[in-house]
């Protein structure tokens, strides 16, 4: 075997290597990436619009989200993950504001990030009408803070 | 009784430990043992300078594989099961308590020595040439030690376990570009649920204690590779450094002679390879301070080994373990904390996410890692490298005080609370 076939031989047998490490690599790490989530779907029912009090946010837990019904403008829907680390927000009716209870944070009541190392808003998802006439949460949609659903 | 005695010679294959040569062959005909040098010099042994660090945190090791296995025995890594397991190893397994509170306190001191061991090498600067790369494989261990200790933290199942993991996880998920996808590979979802525990766990009992032994094995051959254990050689009698002699190095005295080959001369594999080894530099075992590792040194390790595993066993018998109530991803607990070793991180996280849980970090473990490439001191005693000294004294204080503050000082909402003042969660 001369230099040049050495060398060309060489590169091909490094490349075809090279090459069926990194489809290895890309192959463990396709494997350990889930491609069924075994977890509650994210859109589902949360009942009929006349369950849900004025005033006060109702918190669900198994959820976690908070569903607001006002007189005039109707319902939101806030998610209870705090922005910062995901733990679960308290809504407090003294001062109307969502507390973390991990580092601090505070959310008023629309959302926005009124203290604390929360980076973001809290998200609101999308509140609609459902055929049965059962409000239907979606978390994949998330809406603007002004969003209403008038029933 | 020749029979006993011919099984037992086929055993241990040495000579009599009365004699010299028995005790060599303890050392070097034996697997476990030949990592030790059949001869040592008594001061690779003085207390006073490693404090034994390294050998404790290796015991502890020990302790928590054999208490880790009896666990797995009990326990099955699924989020119904899992606490209910707990339970049982609480109040139903016979010494189930016992062996559940030594692993945990075995893995709380392990994560405590290593970092006493760091700071030890780093004080006696037992990371100088050639030990540099022997570090980076201890920071390493750290690391690993750390993931080993967290992943173990999730698999009670309780509340402190499930928030613990996800604060803990959510702080990597602010990590650039792949923080969210790697939380997501390790989680096995979006949660902290079923398949985050099975990952846990895999990691827990598999994936980490094996790396774990594999660059263990790495380190210890490396101690005996660059000079054997560290020993305050700046407090040695002045003339003594120059009595080392280097494997390889020409002797000053007489140089060596050419000498005419003879052709049916053979080559060990010692005069084949050329040149000064860039590692073991020895002390010729034939000096009169060096001793047989045979009881000198096992005695020592032996000490060592009993007094690490009765201060766990002591501990474990008047202090068990906790556990709370079972995991409720409805109710963060007020306030929610990391494990103790990551209060600091959840301390800076608490004011900033990225800086905090990313950023510092990254750069404190990188400063480690480059600790021995960057110190360009040639010299380990202490009254040479103030700075260096100063610096990693700092870095370690404001570590512990992270820690402190975010284990004492923080009440409900992570609000300032000092530790003697009793709060009652608010509207709780």
């Amino acid at each position: 075997m001369n230099r040049r076939s050495f060398l060309s031989w060489g590169t091909a047998g490094m490349a075809t290597l090279g090459s069926a490490m990194a489809v290895s690599f890309g192959a463990v790490v396709r494997f350990m990436t889930p491609s069924v989530f075994y977890e509650p779907p994210q859109t589902f029912k949360i009942g009929k619009p006349l369950d849900f009090a004025y005033g006060a946010p109702t918190f669900l837990a198994d959820e976690k989200i908070y569903v607001f019904r006002d007189r005039d403008k109707g319902f939101s829907v806030a998610s209870a993950v705090c922005t910062h680390l995901g733990c679960t927000v308290k809504f407090f009716t003294n001062d109307d504001q969502f507390h973390c209870p991990c580092h601090g944070s505070i959310f008023a009541e629309s959302g926005k990030v009124v203290h604390g190392p929360a980076p973001r808003p809290l998200n609101w998802f999308e509140v609609t009408l459902a055929r049965d006439g059962q409000l239907l949460v979606d978390k994949d949609k998330i809406v603007p803070a002004s969003y209403r659903l008038m029933v | 009784m020749n029979l006993i005695r011919e099984i037992w010679q086929s055993i241990v294959r040495r000579d009599p430990l009365s004699t010299d040569k028995g005790k060599s062959e303890l050392v070097f005909l034996n697997v476990w043992l030949h990592i030790h040098p059949a001869k040592v010099k008594k001061e690779h042994f003085k207390f006073n300078h490693t404090f034994y660090l390294g050998f404790i945190t290796f015991f502890l090791f020990l302790v928590l594989v054999t208490t880790g296995i009896a666990l797995m025995c009990y326990y099955r890594p699924y989020p119904s099961v899992a606490y209910q397991d707990m339970k049982d190893l609480q109040f139903v397994v016979f010494m189930g308590p016992f062996l559940r509170s030594m692993h945990r306190w075995a893995a709380h001191a392990m994560v405590i020595c290593v970092f006493l061991h760091m700071c030890r090498v780093f004080y006696t600067g037992s990371y100088k040439k050639p030990r540099q790369f022997n570090w980076v494989v201890g920071v390493i261990l750290l690391l690993l030690t750390l993931g080993l200790s967290f992943t173990g933290y999730l698999l009670p199942w309780d509340q402190l376990a499930f928030w613990a993991i996800t604060v803990g996880t959510n702080i990597g998920g602010y990590a650039p570009f792949v923080g969210n996808y790697i939380r997501e590979l390790l989680l096995g979802g979006h949660t902290v649920g079923q398949e985050a525990l099975i990952r846990f766990y895999v990691l827990h009992v598999a994936v980490l204690p094996s790396l774990v032994i594999l660059l263990t094995i790495v380190h210890f051959w490396r101690i005996r590779k660059d000079g054997g254990l560290s020993r305050p050689i700046w407090k040695l009698k002045p003339n003594k450094p120059e009595e080392l002699v280097t494997i390889g190095a020409t002797p000053q005295t007489a140089p060596l002679q050419a000498v005419a080959a003879s052709s049916d001369k053979t080559y060990g594999l010692m005069e084949v390879v050329t040149g000064k080894p860039i590692f073991e530099t020895v002390a010729p075992e034939e000096e009169e301070d060096a001793v047989f590792s045979y009881p000198f040194a096992f005695f020592r390790e032996a000490i060592a080994l009993m007094a690490t595993v009765t201060v766990v066993m002591a501990t474990s018998l008047f202090w068990h373990a906790p556990l709370e109530e079972l995991a409720n991803p409805a109710k963060t607990p007020n306030p929610a904390k990391a494990p103790w070793y990551f209060l600091g991180l959840q301390e800076l996280v608490s004011h900033s996410a990225l800086i905090g849980g990313v950023v510092a970090p990254s750069l404190m473990v990188l400063a480690l890692l480059v600790i021995p490439y960057f110190d360009r001191n040639p010299s380990r005693r202490p009254s040479d490298r103030k700075w260096a000294i100063w610096l990693f004294t700092i870095f370690v204080v404001i570590n512990l005080v992270l820690i402190v503050i975010g284990t004492f000082f923080r009440g409900p909402g992570w609000a300032f609370v000092p530790p003697w003042v009793h709060v009652v969660a608010g509207a709780e």
